[in-house]
């Protein structure tokens, strides 16, 4: 047994606890990135960071094991400042967004993207109930919004953006009964603060959100690896067929760990605003195994190799590793297998444990 | 490197072939990888896809694993090279001597791009390394095996063609006639450094005229003798046991030089050397300025204030011993330490010894070495390992490397000694990749102990068994560090972990794994023999004994030095270094290479000493001790430092990936003359952050470059926000004038390679400052000096 302090008080562990271990098991918490109980640590994030004030260190607590003496640290001023400034730099580089520019200039937040998925695999009951339930006056909204969605929409610099009003009209004009739409359109009548103003972000919750910074005219047809091959485009949306084509058009840049992201919880935790110039690592790459359905996409890792460990514990080959070296290392699949071949069976566990939206599923 | 490399398409047939034949001599585990990789690529100059396969297929190595390593490491290529590969280094000597000004050269003239680092002919390629650990000799470029020091940048066509013209045979020469009845023993200095020198034409010459007049002479090869920047070095002990030095040799004066000391051995000859004496005499009048008839007195001044400042340790009887020789070795003493373990102590009493000595780890840190080999001993393990750290990675530094290669038997000594000490079965050499003589010198040395018994079972009839081997490293600094040291040895990337655990308690295949810097194990034999008291005699109150400094830069006599601990940086530039080149003002020191620091001239009474080097910013390090004048700018340097770091991080933890990253960019903005006052706070806020955050020594040291930059040289730092440069050294802030001195003999005109400047002959010359790409070629041409640098900005 080892005596130890944490935060002042006294606490007797045995060897080969880490200091996380023991902070947790005494009721502290603290938060964790690149750490899984029943893995292998291997301290890269660095949010887990506490002082020993015995040497003046600060150690990572995942992977310190506890030793005589140490008098730890794990909430006070250095400490949070030092796992603030962590969190930044992983922003720095995190070149993702947590949610699609279409949905963060809309006056109302409509969930744009989801929309558009629903629509594209006609699922047309849930876009009324989606459509309800977040745009309850919408359709008199989109009406009179000139479009701030259609604007920022990604798919204007490839060709023209998805048209994102009409689809929303159909929806609630062609699809909903009439007397329904009427019913609501009175209701909320008196309620439509949003449009006059300009584009304020009305009814979304506050949450933070990461941004892409400079895009590429390369990295731009990443997206288009994600949209169906030949849609059939068309502004004016007047029967289902077109309605799916042209949400099957959407580019889909919202996250898919928007609401299950640790970084993103974390930069709200520390109330961090995203910072401004991005640092370019590889370009944004987005790969895609067509067997499973698995997406990486690059800019939104932050090497934490949990799925890399997880991985050599499921023993199932090919899977994922690292690569490289210093700012450019990555994950990937390995050199002399396709992405399409890996993670045959177990993608599902390897997507779960990713702290961000790096690796995720595809609909 | 097989011939015809250079053609794209390597048959599937001959790769599976070769991978065959490399994995049957290996072995087939997974700690084997990086060894497996290397032999493939040796022969097949790359490692095509195909090779990768199939080493997974026929090996326990998986695709995960050969995808991470090969990535991980920087030697190895997945892309074919050319077919010859010009390496030039961007140690920290060689880049305050303009290295960056070499490579664009190269590029310019092979017409390589940054896309793909190959001219189009596939005949070269370059390749820019941390250092090729000739300091002394910068800038140094090597090409396959042949190397050119001092290279000018206005010299790549020469050296390109003299390079095919030479048929680039590889030399090997050896030292012959051990009779003991001859006139005089030449020594002959054939460390990389006087190799690069040209010490082997030299020594081809020297055959040569032994033929040609009979010489009874014996020829021998030396180890470094540290007067680096003097190279190629020769040295007559004659008969009479007069020993007379020669720096900077050249070949013609070979000749010369031996016939002044041993006369022929035929009357014949003799004759004939009369003749041809007196026929020089007439016809050139070289001998009256060639350093031979310069008083021998004048000459060896600086000679002897350079060796009489050092106190030879590590480096005992440097110059004199023949590096190969076991028997030699023996005769100076060699492994009487050994045996007097054996002998008289037990293993408590050598660790006893070893930390009484206050001996502290050369490698950098100064952690006690007698604190590690207790922790190694007491922990209870059937197999125990005993690692030689020889990653010397550190641009700017050579002495693990001229270490090796003079005292190959040393180390091998001080390393069975601390097995036998710590109870370890087994010893490795780590040595980088880069260094291959020294690879060479030790792997003789190991086999030549096996057969005198100092290896192997029992050795030398002890009881104690001791096995060593050699693993080369794949070029990677932060395999330095000795937790990634172990998992490079592993077959793994090599990314460092937190301690403790400590290796000297769970390590190489978990277990107890005693990792020693090679000058370290190098003092064990000398402080067993000499006793710790003498030991630490020498030194100051918490750094005893000596250190072995790489001295380098813009300093008129560098080379390689062992001084005792506490004397000052002062006295090792104005004494050792015999003061600053050029007669220029000494404006800093560069100790500790990337993870050490700036200090100012001001400074310079600092004492050598672990702790007061840390209090000043700088650090120990490795022994890079680099001497900064008046044209070099600090922000230029930390800007070269941090380059280095962000190149070498592993990668694993968030401050170092992305916090050295951001600091690169500031610093890069700033050498732009981009940035404001407000980034350089940012810069020093980042910079704590990085120190305090990272996970290893490499990342928390990283920002020490930029802390003492900031600490002595804030003014320069704010200069550059103004867009000022000055040291007029950062590219975006100068331009290049002509001067009034111009006297239009148009040299400037044919050396530009952009045709910045118009042919005008006799009249004053204009640079165009739009085309004008800033390579220097013209300021080293012109013979006028009429070529000034000028701030832009005022």
């Amino acid at each position: 047994m080892v005596k130890i302090k944490i935060n002042n008080i006294y606490f007797e562990a045995p060897e080969g606890l880490t200091i996380l271990d023991v902070a947790k098991s005494a009721g502290f918490n603290i938060p964790t990135l690149c750490h899984k109980d029943g893995l292998p640590h291997y301290s890269s994030c660095m949010v887990c960071i506490v002082k020993d004030n015995s040497t003046n260190g600060f150690i990572p607590s995942c992977s310190a094991l506890v030793q005589e003496g140490m008098d730890i640290d794990i909430s006070g001023e250095e400490v949070t400042s030092l796992r603030r400034k962590a969190i930044e730099l992983l922003l720095a580089e995190h070149r993702a967004e947590c949610e699609a520019p279409c949905k963060i200039v809309c006056p109302a937040g409509y969930n744009i993207p989801l929309m558009n998925r629903l629509l594209a695999a006609q699922d047309f009951e849930a876009a009324i109930k989606l459509s309800m339930s977040e745009l309850n006056s919408a359709g008199i909204m989109c009406t009179k919004c000139p479009g701030y969605c259609e604007n920022a929409c990604r798919r204007k610099k490839v060709d023209m953006p998805v048209s994102i009003r009409n689809l929303q009209l159909f929806i609630s004009q062609r699809i909903i009964p009439d007397n329904l739409f009427q019913d609501m359109a009175e209701q909320h009548h008196n309620n439509d603060i949003v449009i006059e103003n300009g584009p304020k972000k009305g009814k979304l919750p506050k949450r933070f959100t990461s941004h892409i910074g400079r895009l590429e005219e390369t990295e731009l047809q990443e997206w288009l690896k994600e949209c169906k091959g030949k849609v059939l485009r068309s502004r004016e949306i007047l029967n289902k067929n077109s309605a799916v084509g042209e949400a099957e058009s959407c580019m889909h840049c919202d996250c898919r760990a928007a609401d299950d992201c640790r970084l993103r919880d974390l930069a709200e935790e520390f109330s961090i605003k995203d910072p401004r110039g991005k640092l370019v690592n590889s370009p944004i790459t987005k790969k895609i195994n067509h067997n499973t359905g698995l997406i990486f996409e690059n800019t939104k890792c932050i090497k934490c190799g949990l799925c890399v460990r997880l991985c050599e514990e499921l023993k199932e080959e090919p899977a994922l590793c690292f690569m490289h070296r210093g700012f450019v290392s990555i994950i990937s699949e390995p050199l002399t297998e396709e992405f399409d071949n890996i993670l045959k069976n177990r993608s599902k566990e390897v997507i779960a444990i990713c702290p961000t939206g790096a690796l995720s599923q595809m609909k | 490197m097989t011939e015809g490399c250079n053609c794209q398409q390597t048959d599937v047939d001959e790769i599976t072939a070769v991978v065959e034949e490399v994995v049957e001599m290996t072995g087939r585990g997974p700690e084997k990888v990086i060894l497996i990789l290397q032999e493939v690529q040796k022969k097949l100059n790359y490692l095509p896809s195909e090779a990768l396969k199939h080493i997974c297929k026929i090996t326990e190595i998986t695709p995960e694993q050969i995808s991470g390593v090969s990535t991980f490491y920087s030697q190895f290529r997945h892309i074919p090279a050319g077919k010859h590969t010009i390496k030039i280094c961007a140690g920290t000597a060689c880049h305050v001597k303009g290295a960056p000004l070499i490579s664009d050269a190269f590029k310019r003239v092979l017409k390589i791009d940054d896309t793909r680092n190959t001219s189009a002919d596939n005949l070269f390629s370059i390749e820019e390394v941390a250092c090729l650990g000739c300091c002394t000799l910068a800038p140094v470029v090597q090409i396959d095996g042949k190397t050119y020091g001092h290279v000018k940048p206005t010299q790549t066509e020469e050296i390109i063609s003299d390079f095919l013209n030479s048929g680039h045979k590889s030399d090997s020469l050896h030292g012959d006639d051990n009779s003991k009845d001859i006139d005089a023993e030449i020594r002959i200095g054939l460390g990389s450094c006087c190799a690069a020198g040209g010490s082997k034409e030299i020594l081809s010459e020297i055959v040569d005229i032994k033929e040609k007049y009979d010489l009874n002479i014996r020829l021998k090869p030396v180890g470094c003798v540290g007067v680096c920047n003097q190279t190629p070095l020769l040295e007559i002990v004659t008969r009479e046991n007069i020993n007379s030095r020669y720096t900077n040799v050249s070949k013609h004066q070979v000749e010369e030089i031996l016939l002044k000391h041993i006369r022929p051995r035929t009357i014949n000859k003799r004759i004939k050397h009369n003749i041809y004496d007196l026929v020089d005499t007439f016809i050139s009048d070289d001998k009256l300025t060639s350093q031979i008839n310069i008083p021998g007195e004048l000459r060896e001044k600086y000679l002897n204030n350079f060796l009489n400042y050092q106190v030879h340790l590590a480096t005992k009887n440097s110059g004199v011993l023949s590096p190969d020789s076991y028997e030699e070795y023996c005769l100076s003493g060699g492994f009487e330490a050994l045996n007097h373990c054996f002998n008289r102590l037990d293993q408590n009493a050598i660790v006893d010894i070893i930390t009484e000595s206050g001996l502290r780890g050369r490698g950098g840190a100064g952690f006690p070495t007698g604190k590690k080999w207790r922790i190694s001993m007491v922990t209870s393990s059937d197999l125990k390992y005993v690692v030689c750290n020889g990653d010397e990675g550190d641009p700017g530094a050579f002495m693990d490397r001229m270490l090796l290669e003079s005292f190959p038997y040393r180390v091998v000594e001080g390393m069975i000694i601390a097995g036998y000490a710590t109870g370890s079965k087994e010893g490795i050499f780590y040595i980088r990749a880069e260094y291959p003589l020294a690879v060479t010198r030790v792997r003789n040395a190991l086999k030549q102990c096996y057969e005198k018994g100092i290896l192997g079972e029992s050795v030398s009839g002890s009881g104690f068994s001791f096995n060593i081997k050699i693993f080369e490293g794949a070029g990677a600094f932060v395999c330095g560090e000795e937790t990634a040291l172990i998992y490079s040895l592993e077959g793994k990337r090599g990314t460092p972990h937190l301690r403790p655990p400590y290796p000297a308690v769970k390590g190489f295949r978990g277990q107890p794994t005693l990792v020693n810097n090679v000058e370290t194990l190098s003092l064990v034999p000398w402080i067993i023999t000499n006793g710790a008291e003498t030991f630490r005699s020498i030194g100051t109150e918490k750094s005893k004994g000596t250190k072995v400094f790489a001295l380098a830069g813009k300093i008129s006599k560098g080379g390689l030095i062992e001084v005792p601990m506490g004397i000052t940086i002062r006295e090792i530039v104005e004494k050792i270094g015999d003061g600053v080149a050029e007669g220029r003002k000494f404006k800093a020191v560069q100790i500790g290479g990337p993870s050490g620091g700036c200090i100012p001239a001001s400074e310079a009474d600092t004492p050598i000493d672990y702790e007061e080097l840390t209090r000043m910013g700088a650090m120990m390090g490795s022994g890079g001790m680099v001497i900064l004048d008046d044209t070099d700018c600090m922000v230029d340097m930390a800007k070269y430092f941090l380059t280095f770091t962000h190149k070498q991080s592993c990668g694993k933890c968030t401050f170092c990936r992305i916090g050295t990253t951001q600091m690169l960019n500031i610093i890069t903005s700033l050498s732009e003359g981009k940035a404001a006052l407000s980034d350089i706070d940012e810069l020093e806020n980042l910079c704590k952050s990085v120190k305090d955050g990272s996970l290893c020594g490499l990342g928390k040291t990283s920002p020490n470059p930029v802390l003492t930059g900031l600490r002595y040289f804030r003014d320069e730092y704010e200069a550059h926000t103004r867009g000022f440069c000055p040291a007029k050294k950062c590219r975006n802030l100068i331009r290049y004038v002509v001067t009034d001195d111009c006297n239009g003999c148009t040299k400037c005109s044919q050396e530009c390679p952009v045709n910045a400047i118009p042919f005008n002959p006799y009249e004053k010359h204009e640079i165009d400052n739009q085309l004008c790409t800033k390579c220097d070629n013209c300021r080293i041409v012109c013979p006028e000096n009429a070529i000034e640098i000028i701030n832009i900005n005022g």
